[in-house]
């Protein structure tokens, strides 16, 4: 049980706190919790848990404060806890290192897919990545840089071909546009979303068996993109 | 008039007032001394009566009295013997002289105070007048800045100054001037506080030449200053009495919404309650299928709530107006289609018919916030239009505004709500019939309104349309092309 994933919940509602330690330790996870942000920076660097889940409505310090921190000395995932509406937070959250959010109320199917794709990226971090992604039909091939519906070659532009790379290398993940901006375009085109638009437009096209209903390319209002694939 | 005109022409009204008088004397002098020899010296003494009564009347009681002096000695030397001296011989020509001098002073002073009387009530009758159309002007004025400009060009009118300001205080303090914007570099000539009952409300500065400001000038502007005092008080109390109605209502509001809301809230909560309470209380057995159902009621029934406070906290965000669109350049059919997409499943039993083209160019909307305004407009269609009914969306470009229409073939709306069902709260068919906070339209038009459109509802022939417009120019600039069209194919 000791190799059980350990997970770091910083949340000062204890209802929350409850719901979560409840359904994860369920799953076989081992579960720490703390009510504050100080409280927390401390467990992270004493327990050195492998996800952080951190809620944004912290008592004591602003929860985007505490990303900053983390992620001075530490890789491991976050994971932010936040209510509606305030995307802003989110985005300056996942902007200063943050791995990927939840939207309170969340569904439990939800979480545990979040737990899951961070603690992939985790175990990535340390060794190699797979040259291989597959979604569905698709089969993109990151070395290679070749996509495929089934057998069938798609051929792609040289931004869209960067553009989904990194989509397809971070699967699973939340991407902020900024970030997206930043890695395809480069820093100084980051506040262009509109590119980002129409290449996610043209890229479903190419992609998506009904591009009106995205399986493969999901949209996060006002946060930015997520790709889907197989796990 | 001009200034320097202004300034000097009152001592040279004065100087030639004197000329005048000296001259007219002279004048009937030279006459009298012709005629001197066929008249009696009484008849003189009386004549010279005349000239001196016309000088008071016309210039007042100085020159009056100074005329009869000089008068006097006039007489006594051309008309009483012997002629050329200021010498008196003859008794009766001395009682002539006294009497003389004392009617021509008891002349000249009755005609000047006539004058002086005359010339006060002209004056009291001006003041009156100008106190009166003071007062019929601010009548009904209820805003600080219109009492302000009515008293400043009143003001004006009646000092003939070079510029008169107003400092008025308060919560939003400002000054007013006329008829320059800014006032000259020295003091004021005069300045006179705008006393309340309850504390001082500002000042009146004027800039006048010092000679030109009389007591009755002061006098007048401080009544008017007292009127502007009563005027600025009866306006605020006039606020205060508004803000108390609008305090008022919104207290009529939030009861209303209390009720609505609490009865919306209950009841997605009973259904969660009575699902979860027989879920646990095992009165299910573990394998039927209503425990499926249960467990999804739960489910569908916390997301419920969870909209409804999500719109009650988007309603109280538009009301005071922290609502502020997050703008970028979007694609209108990747919105659309990803509330289709969220929406699918609600709207199955509806035909939807989408007509937004993918050649519209970029709106600068908040992607989240639209997302609501297209998820509210749908969810209002879907809820009033009969079932296996067509829900349509239309956008064109019109100028350069956006212009999208979602349509129903639900029932018309009589002409006189079309308005008001923007507003929240706002149902025409009974809150019991209908789920929901009342409040979806009105989000709609907040959204709407804080990105610069209009939005409005109209019937059309087999239905009710939801319109709305969105500027295409931001900050500024219209839409970007798309950027690198040829990598693009």
């Amino acid at each position: 049980m000791t190799n059980a994933p350990h997970i770091l919940v910083i949340d000062d509602e204890p209802q929350i706190q409850r719901a979560i330690r409840t359904i994860l330790t369920e799953k076989g996870f081992r579960v720490t919790t703390a009510s504050r942000g100080e409280e927390g920076l401390t467990l992270a660097a004493t327990n050195e848990p492998d996800i952080i889940i951190l809620d944004l409505g912290l008592p004591d310090m602003d929860g985007v404060e505490v990303c900053t921190r983390l992620r001075e000395w530490t890789q491991c995932p976050i994971i932010i806890l936040s209510v509606r509406d305030s995307e802003r937070d989110k985005v300056s959250a996942l902007d200063k290192g943050a791995d990927d959010y939840l939207t309170k109320p969340f569904g439990i199917e939800e979480l545990l897919a979040r737990v899951r794709v961070a603690l992939r990226h985790s175990t990535n971090r340390q060794g190699a990545q797979s040259k291989v992604v597959k979604a569905g039909t698709l089969t993109i091939d990151l070395a290679w840089h070749i996509v495929k519906r089934g057998d069938e070659e798609i051929k792609l532009t040289g931004t869209e071909h960067k553009l989904l790379s990194y989509l397809a290398s971070n699967h699973g993940r939340v991407l902020t546009h900024q970030n997206i901006l930043t890695q395809v375009w480069g820093p100084a085109d980051a506040d262009h979303t509109e590119y980002l638009r129409v290449y996610m437009r043209q890229l479903r096209k190419k992609l998506e068996n009904d591009p009106e209903r995205p399986q493969y390319i999901l949209t996060e209002p006002g946060i930015g993109y997520r790709f889907i694939a197989d796990e | 008039m001009n200034p320097i005109n202004m300034r000097t022409s009152p001592l040279l009204s004065g100087l030639f007032q004197y000329l005048l008088a000296i001259g007219l004397i002279a004048f009937v002098t030279s006459v009298f001394i012709f005629l001197r020899d066929g008249l009696d010296t009484t008849l003189i003494a009386l004549l010279y009566l005349i000239p001196l009564g016309l000088i008071t009347a016309f210039w007042g009681l100085v020159p009056g009295i100074l005329s009869a002096l000089v008068t006097f000695l006039i007489f006594n030397y051309f008309f009483i013997h012997p002629y050329y001296t200021m010498a008196v011989h003859r008794p009766t020509d001395v009682v002539i002289l006294v009497v003389f001098l004392v009617v021509a002073f008891v002349i000249s002073q009755l005609v000047g105070r006539l004058q002086t009387s005359l010339a006060v009530a002209t004056s009291r009758e001006r003041e009156a007048t100008q106190l009166y159309e003071l007062s019929t002007a601010l009548a009904g004025l209820h805003n600080d800045h219109a009492i302000a400009e009515i008293l400043a060009k009143q003001i004006q009118d009646v000092s003939q100054g070079e510029m008169v300001e107003l400092n008025i205080t308060g919560q939003q303090p400002f000054a007013f001037c006329l008829p320059n914007t800014t006032p000259p570099t020295r003091a004021p000539e005069l300045t006179v506080p705008i006393q309340a009952a309850r504390g001082t409300r500002g000042e009146i500065l004027l800039w006048k030449a010092a000679p030109d400001i009389s007591s009755g000038e002061k006098r007048l502007l401080q009544t008017f200053a007292s009127q502007g005092a009563l005027a600025l008080e009866r306006a605020r109390l006039a606020q205060s009495e508004s803000r108390a109605r609008v305090l008022e209502e919104s207290d009529q509001l939030k009861s209303i919404l209390l009720s609505s809301v609490s009865h919306e809230l209950r009841t997605p909560l009973s259904t969660i309650k009575a699902a979860a309470s027989s879920l646990r209380g095992n009165e299910v057995s573990w394998d039927s299928p209503a425990r499926v159902e249960l467990i999804a009621a739960i489910d569908d029934e916390a997301d419920h709530l969870n909209m409804l406070v999500g719109n009650l906290l988007d309603m109280s965000r538009i009301e005071s107006g922290v609502l502020k669109p997050k703008r970028e350049w979007n694609i209108l059919p990747e919105i659309v289609e990803s509330v289709l997409g969220r929406m699918r499943h609600s709207a199955e039993e509806h035909k939807l018919e989408i007509d937004v083209p993918e050649s519209l160019p970029f709106v600068p909307v908040d992607y989240v916030q639209m997302e609501q305004v297209f998820t509210n407009l749908i969810s209002n269609s879907v809820k009033y239009a009969p079932l296996n009914t067509v829900i349509r969306i239309h956008a064109n470009v019109e100028g350069d505004e956006m212009h999208v229409q979602v349509s129903n073939q639900g029932p018309q709306v009589p002409p006189e709500h079309l308005e008001r069902i923007f507003d929240k709260f706002y149902r025409i068919t009974a809150a019991d019939r209908v789920t929901g906070t009342g409040l979806g339209l009105s989000i709609c038009k907040g959204i709407i309104e804080a990105h610069g459109g209009r939005i409005w509802a109209e019937n059309v022939p087999d239905g009710l349309a939801f319109n709305f417009t969105l500027p295409l120019i931001w900050e500024g600039a219209p839409p970007p092309q798309l950027p690198m069209d040829s990598e693009l194919e």
